[in-house]
């Protein structure tokens, strides 16, 4: 018995060294005791897809990009370390997330609290003490709910890709594609729109600035992957900036616009959207006028040069 | 001044007896053997023993609290019952329980949470009739607590005794229910409890392991255990102002306010060899829970432990 727990405290301690790539989750070898709770992973898989499309457009992204995110989907069971096959039971983690989503519901009316993931227990048949999990500032709750709603842009944006390839759709310019993909990202918020400004605010916390930071850049990159861009040059560095900037300016518009279906504020998009693609193009034509004025001040100076006799050579 | 050097006299005499005594009673032992403090004992006769000590003590429990730890043991408690942030309607299950420290505190904390929700939801109802209005006020009077309660638990007699006085006198009437139970086999039906505590009382169980498995037994799934324990500091330094504070300081002021120095020495000596934090972690773990972590307070003089049964 000893030797047994022994065993399982060294696999546990090895199981949490390893969560740190997030690729990799192994559920505890708890051999001897059946959970009370983690229920196995055979019946997630009827209910939750897993998307494995995702992680595909990590591996051609150029360098600079931290494959970090990946869709929160449940895990199929992996053999363990020693090659053994580990419990078929959900891990901690995967139990987390199950009571994050079912959390969500519970929103609208609580808030991005402790309440709300309390409440989210409750439907699943746990205690409201398993709440205790989690901060008590409903930090996980918001950034698991950015997480899906990112998954849920990736899903969207690789099955219009699908239809273009497979030519049932028209590819889109640019600034239509942009436009489109972040008002698909934004509308995924309106459910929640009383309390998002509070769950911005949580955001802003120092603890989660590293997390809310990396998901909204990888939304970023994902959107502009799907949107084909392939530079690999500084160009990379400003498209991102460009459009993380119209995505949270338009963010915030949307908190406080109360036209019908949120109209202003695909107004306000589409006009930042035109204003990125000017810049563009502004950019070459001040460079071409800046050289086209260089040019002409080098003839003035040879011409006043030569009025004034400097040139002359004996 | 004479009181003083004599008490200091016997604090030697004592420690010197206490610390050379243990190899004789092995001999006697008949039975697992046990520490009673640095004593060796059999399991049944530590179990006497501390019940013996909980009834010298209990009237003076409280006031024992406040002088030896400075009254800091108050936020101590607080800590705990913050951590557990508990929402109104969650059952609580107080073990070692006795003078109802922490169910007192928890019984705040849930009225002061019921408070801001009917506040919330009166905010809400801001556009409804005065008729309404009072409806609403009719069926919520009832409720303050919003349905929570706390079973205080607790081996000992004397020490339930002294925390129904206190209840009374403080005037909490709702939600409590004072049950005589044993840590290690209690009286109650399997998945019942939200949350589990056990404050500065699983040192004094015979057997730590039995309990853990009891624990695990009577929550709910989901549920939450919690245990606030004296435990092993790691800083060298503080160790020693430590230890000489517990074993100079300590029993003089248990024989001088409670006139009991044995149990005081007892106390600290138990201290010491309870297990320290990772260990008890495992053994936490061993019974079945998830997500155990713990927390020092005050540099590992005190640790909170918590763990979920998923």
């Amino acid at each position: 018995m000893a030797a047994a727990g022994a065993a399982r405290r060294a696999g546990w301690r090895l199981w949490r060294g390893r969560a740190v790539v997030r690729c990799q989750h192994y559920a505890p070898v708890r051999a001897l005791q059946a959970s009370a709770v983690l229920r196995r992973v055979s019946d997630e898989h009827k209910k939750e897809p897993f998307t494995p499309s995702s992680q595909q457009q990590f591996d051609t992204h150029p360098a600079g990009h931290q494959p970090e995110q990946e869709p929160q989907g449940p895990r199929p069971s992996y053999t363990g370390q020693g090659g053994q096959e580990s419990e078929d039971y959900e891990s901690e983690e995967q139990l987390q997330r199950r009571i994050l989503t079912a959390a969500l519901e519970f929103v609208p009316e609580h808030g991005w609290t402790a309440e709300a993931i309390a409440e989210g227990a409750k439907t699943l048949g746990l205690s409201v003490a398993a709440a205790g999990m989690f901060h008590s500032d409903g930090s996980e709750l918001i950034l698991h709910f950015v997480s899906e709603c990112n998954a849920k842009l990736s899903e969207l944006l690789e099955k219009e890709q699908k239809l273009v390839q497979l030519g049932e759709a028209e590819k889109k310019p640019t600034d239509e594609f942009l436009r489109d993909a972040v008002e698909a990202r934004l509308r995924m918020l309106i459910p929640y729109i009383e309390k998002w400004p509070q769950a911005l605010s949580v955001l802003l916390l120092p603890r989660n600035i590293p997390s809310g930071l990396s998901l909204l850049t990888s939304m970023i990159d994902d959107i502009w992957h799907y949107a084909g861009d392939q530079s690999t040059d500084f160009n990379w560095y400003t498209r991102r900036a460009v459009l993380t900037g119209i995505y949270n300016t338009t963010e915030l518009v949307m908190l406080q616009d109360s036209s019908p279906d949120f109209e202003d504020t695909w107004r306000f998009l589409e006009n930042r959207v035109a204003d990125a693609m000017n810049m563009s193009n502004t950019a070459s034509q001040v460079q071409s006028t800046g050289e086209a004025v260089v040019q002409g001040l080098m003839g003035a100076a040879v011409t006043i040069r030569n009025l004034a006799g400097l040139n002359q050579r004996r | 001044m004479a009181a003083v050097r004599l008490c200091r006299c016997r604090c030697r005499a004592l420690l010197s007896r206490v610390r050379g005594a243990p190899r004789a009673l092995r001999g006697l032992a008949a039975g697992p053997e046990m520490h009673f403090g640095f004593q060796s004992v059999t399991e049944e006769e530590r179990r006497e023993k501390i019940y013996q000590v909980f009834e010298s003590v209990a009237k003076k429990y409280d006031v024992m609290n406040d002088s030896m730890t400075l009254g800091i043991h108050r936020v101590w408690k607080d800590i705990l019952v913050h951590k557990m942030n508990p929402s109104p309607g969650t059952l609580l299950l107080d073990v070692a329980g006795g003078t109802g420290d922490i169910a007192f505190r928890f019984i705040n904390y849930v009225r002061a949470v019921r408070e801001r929700q009917l506040q919330r939801k009166l905010k809400h109802h801001q556009n409804l009739s005065w008729q309404e209005i009072f409806e609403n006020y009719q069926e919520d009077k009832s409720d303050s607590l919003g349905d929570s309660q706390v079973v205080v638990c607790d081996i000992n007699r004397e020490m339930l005794k002294v925390g129904k006085q206190k209840a009374q006198h403080l005037g909490y009437s709702e939600g409590l229910s004072w049950v005589l139970g044993n840590a290690e086999e209690l009286p109650f039906d399997d998945d019942m409890f939200d949350v589990y505590t056990i404050a500065f009382g699983i040192r004094n169980v015979t057997r730590i392991d039995l309990a853990l498995e009891e624990a695990y037994r009577v929550l709910k799934p989901g549920g939450r255990f919690l245990c606030l324990e004296f435990s092993h500091v790691s800083n060298p330094l503080l160790s020693r102002l430590y230890d000489l504070y517990s074993f100079q300081v300590i029993p003089v002021l248990g024989e001088v306010i409670a006139g009991d120095w044995k149990s005081y020495q007892y106390l600290v000596e138990s201290i010491r060899r309870f297990p320290p934090q990772e260990e008890l972690k495992a053994m936490i773990e061993d019974a079945g829970f998830f997500k155990v972590d713990y927390e020092n307070l005050n540099f590992g003089i005190v640790a909170i432990h918590s763990g979920f049964k998923l």
